[in-house]
């Protein structure tokens, strides 16, 4: 029986109490786990997006977006002031047009529907708008309107047309060489069905027999819908030479995206419009990082609250022990003695609270966490399990719910990395110090004396 | 030997100062029963206050086999009271959640005995004032009052102390047990010629000491 084991004791002395006290230590305790890690998880998001941001910078004609807005394609002599720009490692571009039923022997695979129609109203209103343009190639001047067109895209690199990014799927058939001026194409999956084309079949365009090369297939119905083809061929075709609708440039370095883009201001003025996929990622994750800043005051509050909790239950214990404490030091127990009793017996209800809270923590912080910030991972196993308890009744509900758990288990330890357990067990040493420096402090006080005042 | 010169203490209220003592001198035999009487508010529970160091006199010096404890540092006075005091009080002041043998050995621990001697001396002591082996396994509060006294006693003398100052030791317990008590103080004084200091209300238990001070405002009057 040693002083230390003395402190453990009292811990437990009156266990409804000690109870309520660890209970409420360790909800925060709990809360403060589940902020790091909601904090840590949603840092790592923000890291992953940042670092998973391309390095790809679009470059596309001042007021043109898609075929909305006005103004002059990029002629040849930009396009070259762009490759020639530093830390530019390589370059795309494409020139895109719509082709009619004048222009082509191809029957739409997209309805035109109310979208289509209201983008059309100016054009079906007689002649004067488009002699009023009279610039514009002899081919475009005198387009029955309203109705559906196919979209065409001359490009040096197919694969850029793909919806995320990655290469293009080409579902029969091979892909085409941007690069080359033949007369060649590959085809979506939509337009093919509706035209009833194959690999090797061919079609009419701008008055030219176009070659089927190959189907591909994106799973966006816009794109599946369209045609792509050399950005030569098109640039011929068109009788636009040398002139693109957008530049895709990939920059060797993500450190150094910012400073080709101010570089290609520089340049191109206010000729082209510049938008840079590192930039989309920062605007796209501000607010994730106001949910981290939110996460970190859920930190520095529940601590408080923790510290609060077991200052205030100290105080309570040591003014109820007054006369004990009296009694210890007249038999000769020193100061130290005492304090050390009563910081240990501190410490033991933040140990059991945070064993406690730790535990709360990892149950809730996944949850939590979800809540924050849903990922794809997240939503997937969800429905994965409920899914499972419509199926199997009872027991697959609750095999179910033991996934979610070890789910969130996995989930939260692998987010519990070395720093942020420090950083719990930092702030509950914390929690604990300032819960017993002011009771120790009213020990100190507490005289001898004591013992003989009879109540 | 005790030799108390010119002790004095006053209390800072706030209608003015207050003398609870003023000018006590006295010297009391090793091994001596001497004991303190007076009315509530004489000064009594003051003065064995300040014989157990458990308070700082204003003025005056309290002797103790020849080193005066009122000019000792903190420190110094927890070990003189761990050493050389042992305190008998009117409420027993065990420490409720240790059983009657821990209560011992928490004293034993304080004098600095080694932890493996603590265990065999703490039921020796038990043992001495009439505590049976399965009673000084038990909690203060599944004890009688006269047993929590004699608890008390043995945790009094657990260190050999030169002086034990009792309190009212008999204040609580009816008179038969309150008797007993008396009897087994005065015993222990005799065989381990402790000196005995026992502040009471009690004229019986007075008359039965080797000498009796009497307290008045502060003053010794017999």
């Amino acid at each position: 029986m040693n002083v230390i084991s003395r402190g453990i004791k009292n811990a437990l002395r009156s266990p409804l109490r000690s109870g309520a006290i660890v209970l409420m230590l360790a909800i925060s305790i709990g809360l403060i786990l589940s902020m790091l890690v909601a904090r840590s998880s949603v840092n790592a998001k923000i890291d992953d997006v940042k670092s998973n941001a391309g390095t790809n910078i679009t470059i596309s004609p001042a007021g043109v977006m898609g075929f909305a807005g006005g103004g002059n394609n990029l002629t040849s002599a930009q396009v070259a002031q762009i490759t020639s720009t530093a830390h530019i490692s390589s370059t795309s571009a494409t020139l895109s047009d719509q082709m009619g039923s004048t222009d082509t022997n191809l029957t739409p695979s997209l309805s035109l529907g109310n979208f289509g129609t209201r983008q059309m109203r100016f054009e079906s209103s007689g002649s004067s708008s488009t002699s009023s343009t009279s610039a514009q190639p002899s081919e475009f001047a005198n387009r029955p309107a309203p109705t559906p067109r196919t979209t065409v895209t001359g490009t040096t690199n197919p694969d850029s047309v793909s919806a995320n990014g990655s290469s293009l799927t080409i579902t029969s058939g091979s892909t085409i060489d941007g690069k080359s001026s033949k007369l060649v194409s590959l085809i979506g999956k939509d337009l093919a069905t509706k035209n009833s084309l194959t690999v090797g079949k061919t079609f009419t365009a701008y008055g030219k027999t176009i070659t089927v090369s190959g189907i591909y297939s994106t799973g966006n119905t816009f794109q599946d819908s369209g045609v792509i083809m050399p950005l030569a061929t098109i640039q011929n075709l068109t009788k636009q030479v040398g002139e693109v609708s957008s530049v895709t440039a990939k920059v060797d370095s993500g450190d150094n995206v910012n400073s080709v883009v101010a570089s290609l201001k520089t340049t191109l003025g206010d000729k082209a419009d510049i938008v840079s996929q590192a930039q989309q990622a920062a605007d796209s994750v501000s607010s994730l990082q106001s949910i981290a800043s939110l996460a970190l005051a859920g930190v520095i509050g529940s601590a408080v609250a923790g510290a609060i909790i077991i200052l205030l239950a100290m105080i309570m214990i040591v003014r109820e022990r007054r006369r004990e404490i009296g009694v210890i030091k007249a038999i000769g127990g020193t100061n130290r003695k005492v304090i050390t009793q009563f910081v240990t017996e501190a410490l033991t209800l933040t140990i059991i609270g945070s064993i406690i809270g730790l535990g709360l923590g990892v149950l809730v912080s996944g949850p939590m966490t979800n809540s924050l910030v849903s990922s794809q991972n997240n939503n997937s196993s969800s429905s994965q399990t409920s899914g499972r308890g419509f199926g199997g009744g009872a027991g697959a509900m609750i095999s179910g719910g033991f996934n979610r758990i070890s789910s969130n288990f996995s989930q939260v330890t692998s987010s519990v990395t070395p720093a942020v357990f420090a950083s719990a067990i930092g702030i509950t040493l914390l929690i604990a110090i300032i819960g017993s420096a002011v009771p120790a402090w009213f020990i100190a006080r507490i005289s001898p004396a004591e013992v003989l005042r009879t109540e | 030997m005790l030799i108390v010169k010119n002790l004095s203490k006053t209390f800072s209220t706030a209608s003015g100062d207050f003398n609870a003592l003023d000018g006590v001198s006295l010297t009391i035999n090793t091994g001596e029963f001497a004991s303190i009487i007076g009315k509530s508010g004489s000064g009594k529970s003051t003065l064995l206050g300040l014989l157990g160091a458990l308070d700082i006199p204003t003025d005056g010096s309290i002797e103790v086999d020849g080193v005066d404890i009122a000019k000792l540092s903190a420190n110094k006075q927890t070990t003189y009271r761990a050493k050389k005091i042992g305190f008998v009080f009117q409420q027993y002041n065990l420490i409720p959640n240790l059983t009657a043998l821990e209560n011992v050995m928490l004293a034993l621990e304080f004098g600095g005995m080694p932890m493996s001697k603590r265990k065999a001396r703490a039921e020796q002591l038990l043992t001495d004032v009439g505590i049976e082996p399965d009673e000084q396994l038990r909690k203060p509060t599944r004890l009688s009052g006269g047993q929590q006294q004699r608890v008390s006693i043995a945790r009094a003398l657990a260190n050999k102390p030169a002086i034990v100052l009792a309190d009212e030791p008999t204040g609580n317990l009816d008179s038969e047990t309150g008797k007993k008590i008396f009897d087994l103080l005065h015993r222990l004084s005799r065989s381990e010629n402790t000196t005995i200091i026992a502040v009471t209300h009690d004229m019986d238990i007075a008359g039965k000491t080797d000498r009796t001070f009497k307290l008045k405002d502060g003053k010794i009057t017999a």
